[in-house]
């Protein structure tokens, strides 16, 4: 690795003059599973790496506030995985982090820096879309909530400006039953990167959102500045249950049209497409099978 | 401008020690080069192989993507630390007596993965070894036998 | 009572200190006063260099030497086991992705590091041949310089050679149903756990190089022959591999490293990344265009075989790989006619190398494959289909060459039961059964030497490399039999050119058979000596004494070799040394340079199910059947043979290294080169072996460990067919491959 500076402020006030004072040369350090993966292939060069690992300011735990579950920046995926709060209210996420990497890497990959790093293949993203989940930045001049469907630009991009940080995660606890599931397509049964990955969530008042990821040059597949595919009153009934599976097709594919899969080194578009339809399909029913059993 | 050396001082298989480490170098780098315990391997440096498995704070975790400055103040254990006066692991011995060894070379970070395994879920089932050891790479062996290891060093543990 | 250390699983020799993190890599020794080595390539394949900058670089605090081409001898050294092509840093052009155009030494890692990147290398990419197509183009160019193979006709091809075997006369032969298809194999790499690593010094002979070579004593020549020594000044020590694979076998960087010690006057280190290994060694990939004929009961008649091996831009021993794989393609089967066209293609891409298997798994794919083909359309049972065109033993199946040396059809049979062969099929699964057969050594020689020691103890010295495989333990446990000695008062020594006896490689599955044949024989040798002490000292005929393993019987007395040696010894002391070699000796007419010592046969069956929506296959269950001979120790074999499947499984599921336009490797590095993890393996994995003590090795050993990778792709192969209707014929069978093939059908 080219050399650089470390530094490791104890609280929220230096780390983001830290940042502010150095712009783009600073890269924020948190579990370090993808910042040492860029580092060495040259991806990043910064001259200063801000470990933020040691800010008392930013949690490391899962705290049940405000109607929702706020997931602390310095959570790890191990720790949001056994959290039986998470297990039981957000299952989806639960699926989604257990196949971020191995072990090891989930004992340091923290879900804040997941989304900061906003890899187009992240698998907790089209979960916490399909959640509606919020963002909490905190920067020097204060924080600010950004609706996570607007957390992320491109590939590798999100609305974090020079001196902020991601404070923490926000998933909101609903007042009425929903059912989630979390699918992927990859290239072998063992630890991979996702060729496709899709999150659906339903609700019994019969809403159907889909969330996806890998599947375009953004990381979000929906077009415009939408996220979470809002869909019309005919689809929402054809793919809840109660038509035939060629309407339930039909309006799947209406949702899936939104999508722009890529031919890569992982897999070709033609496959993405196919693959998109199908694990939407075992998503849906995924999701509608917790639904039911929401609540029970 | 080179950065300048940190001093740290981390606790590594139970012995204090203190070390200047520049900013960039991994613990991996730093556990190998300046401290001498070859014991962990280095292969991927990207977090994908395994080989540089150690415990750091109680947890399993791939040093090569630690940097040696964050383990300042932390608690290392690696597989020089594992056989306690001179007597294997249990583990240790059940990767031998399965016939898990070939050539050896992911065996220090695979038996610091199980060990991890062990620490957290005593009676892990097949699956739970599979996922548990997922970040494990091997070459030689077809897995079987590690599988047997690990299962056989949890069943002796009862 | 004596005791048998012959087929005892054994605990392997090094197994602690494996474990413990105590055994010693090549990366993991420690040299003082080194210098450490950082080398620079191109960002393309092939580029024509106008011209080097190393002026920064040479500022660079702690930097020792830079060397290009320009700073070795003129004209610059090359190098290669068979060819001498390969030059020590590139000359003037480059000639695949990876070549090095210079090397820096210096202090610490960081200043190499640092001093590789400042290196500005004026070039300009010209266009890489990257394909079997490509390469055969009559306008491609040529990748390696005419002026290299002199005499040679193929000179202006990319053909590195073309081999032509075959009998009979199979344009003439007339067959009820022809089967011709394509079949590719695609380039994969060894990704051994282990990257690659060396060290070189300058000692007072000459040169010491530290390298986890399979082959010491190939590696010792290579070098002598590049420094334009003799071979007595170059000492090359092999510490254990952390996997070979044959990605080991055959010099990389030493003469380089060898060089820089001797310009630096220093020890110097190298120890490539992973990516750095990747663009370094690889298996050939190839294409085959297979005709097979059979009558209505589906017996062949003929086998027509044209196979193209994408070898890389240096021949390694690529060349060796296409004509022994051209060779034995038409596989374990009666082939009454047969005609093979075996083609080394040069590229622009990484040299091909030795890799498990040898050229094998790649015909066995497309051979297999169309065995069951036939199977298929003539509605034979797969299994059944083989049995009738399985040689007996005995039998020969190559005319004039080496026959059938085990009962093959028993491999078959216990295959097919050990996966449930005739169990009712579940919906969505498939079975498929495979044979796969490999040569192994043909003319080699291995020369062992055992010294038995005057307390009784011995040491065996041994230039076998133990990558994994075990080899320590087995020559250990030979030794320990025949000459009555427990194993923990033998050491085995291995891997110093300058300690141990010449040994002609660790490969071909060759080493139980040939040193452990040497061993044996030097302990016998031995044993001749102690039955003329024990003559002198208790002054009777040689043919009064009889020398059994650890003991010795003279005129009534029964003695230990201890009591023997310290008899005739007395207080000065001293010690018995046994020589032993064995060889088959070089055939000059013989396509290989001598008939395969025996055959190495293996049957894999496989069960699957398929996911038709995704094309996800997963292996439930998996047979694995080894003709050994004789194991001596079980554990190990078997444990060779369920890592030589699951290596298999890689290239039949998931391996494939992909190059874009400029011949560089997209998925470089262990992010995008899947191999397969503890996830990926069938929940059943049986391993059984066959001994029948039919081998030329110790106690009627043969060899072993390459087996599983030869059969499994095939045997998978036909699974996914049955389950899932489908032919593919080229691997691996990713699940996009697999869909595809259910869901465009043209």
């Amino acid at each position: 690795m080219r050399p650089f500076c470390y530094a490791r402020p104890n609280d929220l006030s230096e780390a983001l003059s830290l940042l502010v004072e150095h712009g783009p040369d600073a890269r924020v350090l948190a579990g370090g599973t993808d910042v040492l993966v860029r580092l060495r292939l040259g991806h990043m060069k910064p001259r200063i790496v801000v470990d933020v690992k040691h800010i008392g300011e930013l949690r490391a735990d899962i705290v049940e506030t405000e109607g929702c579950l706020r997931i602390g920046a310095r959570a790890v995926m191990t720790d949001i995985i056994a959290d039986h709060r998470i297990r039981r209210r957000f299952p989806a996420l639960v699926e989604a982090a257990a196949v971020v990497g191995s072990v090891q890497i989930r004992n340091r990959a923290t879900l804040a820096g997941n989304i900061s790093n906003a890899s187009p293949a992240a698998d907790t993203a089209p979960v916490l879309l399909a959640y509606g989940a919020t963002v909490n930045v905190i920067a020097s001049s204060g924080p600010r909530l950004v609706p996570v469907h607007e957390f992320f630009i491109g590939p590798g991009r999100t609305v974090l400006g020079p001196g902020e940080l991601v404070e923490s995660i926000d998933l909101p606890i609903a007042s009425y039953k929903t059912g989630a599931a979390f699918g992927r397509v990859t290239r072998r049964r063992g630890v991979d990167l996702a060729t496709i990955n899709v999150c659906c969530l339903v609700t019994e008042s019969r809403r159907v959102r889909f969330a996806f990821g890998a599947v375009g040059p953004r990381p979000f597949v929906v077009e415009d500045d939408l996220s979470a595919v809002a869909l019309a009153e005919g689809d929402i009934g054809a793919l809840t249950g109660g038509s035939s599976r060629a309407s339930q097709e039909a309006a799947l594919d209406r949702v899936l049209a939104q999508s722009t899969p890529i031919s890569d080194v992982r897999a070709s578009r033609d496959y993405r497409v196919a693959m998109l339809s199908v694990m939407s399909r075992r998503a849906l029913d995924a999701a509608t099978d917790r639904l039911r059993l929401a609540g029970t | 401008m080179v950065p300048a050396a940190i001093p740290i001082t981390l606790v590594v298989n139970g012995r204090q020690h203190a070390l200047d480490v520049r900013p960039h170098h991994t613990l991996l780098e730093a556990l190998r080069d300046q401290m001498g315990l070859t014991g962990t391997k280095e292969c991927c440096s990207e977090g994908e192989c395994g080989a540089c498995t150690v415990l750091l704070d109680g947890r399993a975790v791939t040093s090569c993507l630690v940097l040696a400055v964050e383990a300042a103040g932390a608690e290392v254990v690696t597989i020089e630390g594992l056989a306690a006066g001179g007597r294997l692991d249990r583990l240790q011995q059940s990767f031998i007596d399965a016939g898990a060894v070939q050539c050896g070379f992911c065996i220090p970070g695979m038996i610091m993965a199980a060990k991890y395994l062990l620490m957290t879920n005593p009676h892990p089932s097949v699956d739970e070894i599979q996922n548990g050891l997922a970040g494990n790479l091997c070459r030689c062996g077809g897995y079987s036998r590690i599988i047997g290891a690990v299962a056989s060093a949890a069943r002796s543990e009862r | 009572m004596q005791t048998t250390w012959i087929g005892r699983s054994m605990a392997r020799v090094g197994g602690v200190d494996r474990v413990t993190g105590a055994q010693l890599y090549v990366a993991d020794i420690h040299v003082d006063n080194v210098l450490h080595v950082k080398l620079v390539h191109l960002n393309c394949a092939r580029a024509r260099i106008a011209g080097i900058d190393t002026a920064d670089a040479a500022r660079v605090e702690g930097v020792r030497c830079i060397m290009t081409a320009a700073d070795l001898p003129q004209p610059v050294p090359r190098y290669g086991p068979v060819h001498r092509d390969r030059p020590v840093l590139a000359v003037g052009e480059t000639k695949f992705f990876g070549e090095p155009v210079a090397a820096v030494a210096a202090e610490t890692e960081d200043a190499a590091a640092s001093a590789a990147a400042l290196i500005t290398v004026d070039h300009e990419e010209l266009p890489a041949v990257l394909s079997v197509d490509a390469a055969l183009d009559p306008a491609a160019p040529l990748v390696q310089d005419p002026s290299l193979r002199a005499n040679d006709p193929l000179a202006q091809t990319n053909i590195l050679h073309e081999w032509q075997f075959g009998w009979g006369a199979p344009g003439d032969a007339r067959a009820d149903c022809i089967v011709e298809n394509d079949y590719s194999f695609p380039m994969v790499t060894h990704f051994a756990i282990e990257p690659h690593g060396f060290l070189a010094a300058p000692d007072p002979e000459g040169v010491t190089i530290w390298s986890p070579i399979q082959h010491p004593y190939v590696l010792q020549r290579v070098v002598a022959s590049a420094l334009d020594w003799p071979v007595s000044r170059v000492r090359v020590i092999a510490p254990d591999p952390g996997g070979g694979f044959g990605g080991k076998g055959w010099p990389k960087f030493e003469p380089l490293m060898a060089f820089l010690a001797l310009r630096t006057g220093r020890p110097v280190r190298l120890v490539l990344t992973l990516e750095e290994t990747f663009q370094q060694v690889r298996r050939t990939s190839a294409r085959a265009h297979v005709r097979t004929g059979f009558d209505l009961s589906g017996r062949i008649v003929f086998q027509d075989i044209h196979a193209d091996f994408l070898i890389g831009a240096y021949a390694d021993i690529g060349g060796r790989v296409v004509s022994k794989a051209g060779y034995a393609a038409c596989g374990p089967y009666r082939t009454p006619h047969a005609r093979i066209i075996a083609r080394a293609v040069l590229s622009h891409t990484t040299p091909s190398t030795a890799f498990r298997g040898f050229g094998t798994p790649q015909a066995s794919w497309a051979v297999e494959s169309q065995l069951n083909a036939a199977a298929m359309r003539l509605g034979i049972d797969p299994v059944e289909i083989r049995l009738r065109n399985i040689p007996a033993k005995g039998e020969a199946f190559i005319p004039g060459d080496t026959p059938a040396d085990g009962e093959w059809d028993s491999a078959l049979r216990l295959a097919a039961r050990e996966i449930g062969w005739h169990e009712p099929m579940p919906k969505l699964r498939g079975r498929g059964i495979s044979l796969g057969l490999k040569s192994s050594a043909t003319a080699s020689a291995s020369f062992a030497l055992v010294r038995l020691h005057y307390d009784g103890s011995a040491s065996v010295l041994s230039g076998t490399s133990d990558m994994g495989q075990g080899a320590r333990t087995v020559l250990k446990q030979i030794a320990a039999q025949e000459l009555g000695i427990p194993p923990e008062r033998i050491a085995v020594v291995m891997g110093d050119t300058s300690v141990v006896p010449f040994d002609s490689s660790t490969s071909a599955s060759r080493s139980t058979v040939f040193m452990g044949n040497a061993i044996v024989k030097a302990c016998r040798d031995i044993k001749d000596t102690l039955k003329r002490m024990a003559a002198e000292t208790f002054a009777v005929g040689e043919d009064a004494v009889t020398a059994g393993n650890g003991y010795i019987r003279v005129g009534g007395r029964e003695l230990t070799y201890e009591q023997l040696l310290k008899s005739h010894f007395g207080p000065p002391r001293g010690e018995v040394i046994g020589i032993g070699q064995e060889r088959n000796a070089f055939v000059t007419d013989h396509p290989l340079g001598g008939k395969p010592a025996f055959w190495e046969l293996m049957c894999a069956a496989a069960e699957v199910e398929v996911d038709p929506d995704t094309g996800m296959v997963q292996l439930t269950r998996l047979a694995l059947v080894s003709d050994v001979g004789k194991a001596l120790n079980p554990q190990q074999v078997e444990a060779q043979d369920e890592g030589a499947a699951v290596m298999g499984l890689g290239h039949t599921f998931m391996e494939q290294l992909l190059l874009d336009e400029h011949g560089r490797i997209r998925n470089l590095g262990a992010l995008d080169y899947r191999i397969p993890t503890i996830q990926d393996v069938p929940s059943s994995l049986h391993s059984v072996l066959i001994e029948n003590a039919d081998g030329p090795g110790p106690y009627g050993a043969k060899g072993a460990g390459e087996g599983g990778t030869l059969a499994i792709a095939a045997a998978v192969g036909a699974a996914v067919n049955q389950a899932a209707g489908v032919e593919i014929r080229d691997l691996p069978l990713t699940p996009e491959r697999v869909w595809r093939a259910i869901h465009i059908r043209t």
